[in-house]
């Protein structure tokens, strides 16, 4: 269960890795197109990349404590006071993240039943991209509650893990700091 | 309940909520989710669904993964090396010596790289022990890199100012032009100030040692002509109207690659590090950006930036005291928080304020990006500072203090684009009338 787990966090990693190159890609396409005078409009296939690889990312993202948090306050907090505002944001983060894949999923069912297309020159189903955006969600929702399991059990969350690593300065390789 | 009360409540929400650790893009679909549910008429969970999605393939928002992926290309390969001993030569009678090092490097560096923890660790990696080594004050060392490292933020092509185009609605070329001769400037203040203060007391800087002819240095720097014709791809072909900025990030990570190739850096490791590199960052920063269109769309809903829009007309303030006010609550918030997480969550009701008040969203972009800047050398939270704290082994006062002139350079600087508006907007309009 373990193994299938974090096998699935990290596939998800990699497709997302797939759909940042597919951008490279489709942008190059049409970079050439507009030298042999072929109409490739990259707007769609660009977009609907990027979004991939953002929601299939999340999983993979939380898994390495990259997203953005204010530990503060939380860092004071010792043993059992911290556990439990772990699990409290851990939770939180969880039902915002259900909620999300909810209505996600009700997003692509609509877009499917009304058969919605998208406006430019490729004319895709919304359907198809808007699913990537709902399993990525579920991916993110699996893997919160597996975590939520993982510290209710007592066991060490993986940020915390992180943290206790490197105590205060933050290493360029956990890679939070790239974004500043 | 009037808007006054609800802006109170929800502010109150988001701070309590981030204060508690919940992560940043979350925090900012619960507040949207609460302001919807509980303060307006309109579907939270659909609302939420469609706002994420057409936030999530915004077509600007393709440069963003593709420059950090660009830049983490360029991190992994020997670039600092050859940045060092390319441009120590040009600086070394300069007084203040190498010193100048650290700023003109993190200056290149930041025109290849969007952000500044990368520009500072890159550069820094090499000229913190040579300037050691030396006998340089390292107080002013630490100073100059932690101040110079944030111009990743501002010099084009940068994150920050692809994420305010992206909440603010403008164009990211015009952006990218608009920062960079304040770019310069600042390098220049920083230069000029390490000048001054090597001039006023010379055991800062140690003495030069010999001279060296001007054929020798161009040798020494060759090393930096495929970075500098990199740079010049990129930023050239936006300037000149050729490219977008999504296809000018992909020529720079083509060009990034067959530079690792070349010089033998690139290998299927450190190209798969570098995408996953580039993937942790930006699903981060798209993530908290879907969230933050989610808010806004939800406090549009709700009626608060509009109410708090109208207070700037009913206190009569000005655009320079409100510009005041702003750089003050940024430095505040840049106390907690990272510079995307500051702007994106400010926007919603910031950007409606600055716009009623009749100042130009270009140039407010620019402004935001400096202030951003100085806050990422304020304690306790200033991503430069962990950096340098990391490298160095210094205590975060020390850094801190070393980065304190260089803040106030900043503030300066901020001074006077707000007295010569034209430095951000005359570059722009020029760009515009020759394309």
């Amino acid at each position: 269960m373990r193994v299938a787990l974090d096998r699935l966090y990290l596939w998800s990693g990699y497709v997302s890795a797939a759909f940042l190159v597919a951008i490279a890609l489709t942008i190059i396409a049409q970079i050439f197109g507009r030298f042999f005078a072929v109409a490739i409009d990259s707007t769609e296939s660009a977009g609907f990349s990027l979004a991939a690889s953002t929601f299939f990312g999340l999983a993979y993202t939380y898994r390495h404590n990259a997203h953005i948090r204010v530990t503060l306050l939380t860092r004071m907090g010792r043993g059992g006071v911290r556990r439990w505002l772990n699990v409290w944001a851990i939770a939180l983060f969880l039902s915002v993240a259900a909620y999300l894949t909810y209505w996600s999923f009700d997003l692509v069912y609509f877009s499917y039943k009304f058969m919605n297309i998208s406006p430019g020159l490729l004319a895709i189903p919304f359907w198809i991209p808007r699913s990537f955006m709902a399993i990525g969600a579920l991916i993110l929702s699996i893997a919160l509650l597996d975590e939520l399991v993982c510290v209710l059990r007592g066991q060490p969350s993986t940020f915390d893990a992180d943290e206790l690593n490197d105590q205060a300065p933050i290493t360029l390789e956990s890679n939070k700091t790239e974004v500043s | 309940m009037d808007a006054g009360a609800i802006s109170a409540i929800l502010f109150v929400l988001l701070l309590g909520l981030l204060a508690s650790g919940l992560w940043v893009a979350p925090t900012l679909l619960a507040v949207g989710f609460i302001a919807l549910e509980f303060f307006s008429p309109a579907p939270a969970g659909s609302l939420l669904a469609s706002t994420v999605w057409d936030a999530s393939w915004n077509w600007a928002l393709t440069a963003l993964p593709l420059f950090v992926w660009m830049g983490e290309i360029l991190f992994r390969t020997r670039l600092s090396s050859d940045m060092f001993n390319g441009l120590a030569p040009w600086v070394a009678r300069l007084p203040g010596g190498l010193l100048h090092v650290n700023i003109m490097g993190c200056g290149v560096m930041a025109a290849v790289a969007g952000s500044s923890a990368v520009t500072c660790a890159t550069v820094g990696r090499m000229s913190m022990p040579e300037l050691r080594k030396r006998g340089y004050d390292e107080t002013l060392a630490i100073g100059t890199l932690a101040g110079s490292g944030t111009l990743g933020l501002l010099i084009p092509p940068s994150i920050m100012l692809i994420v305010y185009g992206v909440i603010a609605q403008q164009s990211i070329s015009r952006l990218f032009i608009a920062g960079v001769v304040p770019g310069i400037m600042i390098i220049a203040i920083f230069m000029g100030y390490v000048m001054l203060r090597a001039k006023l007391n010379p055991a800062l800087a140690p003495d030069p040692g010999e001279r060296i002819g001007f054929w020798e240095k161009v040798k020494a720097s060759r090393l930096l002509i495929p970075v500098l014709s990199l740079i010049f791809a990129v930023l050239g072909s936006i300037y000149g109207g050729y490219a977008t900025p999504t296809e000018a990030a992909t020529v720079g990570v083509l060009g990034a690659l067959l530079l690792a190739f070349v010089t033998g850096s690139l290998t299927w490791e450190s190209f798969g590090e570098s995408i996953m590199g580039a993937v942790r960052t930006s699903c981060m920063i798209a993530f908290i950006l879907a969230g933050a269109a989610f808010m806004s769309v939800a406090m549009g809903f709700t009626g608060v930036p509009r109410v708090l829009a109208g207070y700037v007309e009913a206190w009569q303030l000005s655009p320079l005291m409100l510009l005041a006010l702003l750089t003050l609550l940024y430095i505040f918030l840049g106390c907690f928080l990272d510079g995307v997480s500051m702007m994106v969550l400010t926007a919603s009701v910031v950007l409606p304020m600055v716009d009623h008040a009749g100042i130009d969203l270009l140039w407010f972009g620019i402004f935001t990006v400096i202030v951003v800047e100085m806050a990422q050398i304020t304690p306790p939270v200033g991503f430069n500072l962990f950096v340098l704290q990391s490298m160095t082994g210094r205590d975060i006062l020390q850094v801190t203090r070393a980065a304190m002139p260089f803040f106030f350079l900043m503030l300066l600087s901020i001074v006077i684009i707000t007295l010569v508006p034209e430095i951000v907007t005359l570059p722009v309009s020029f760009m515009l009338s020759q394309g």
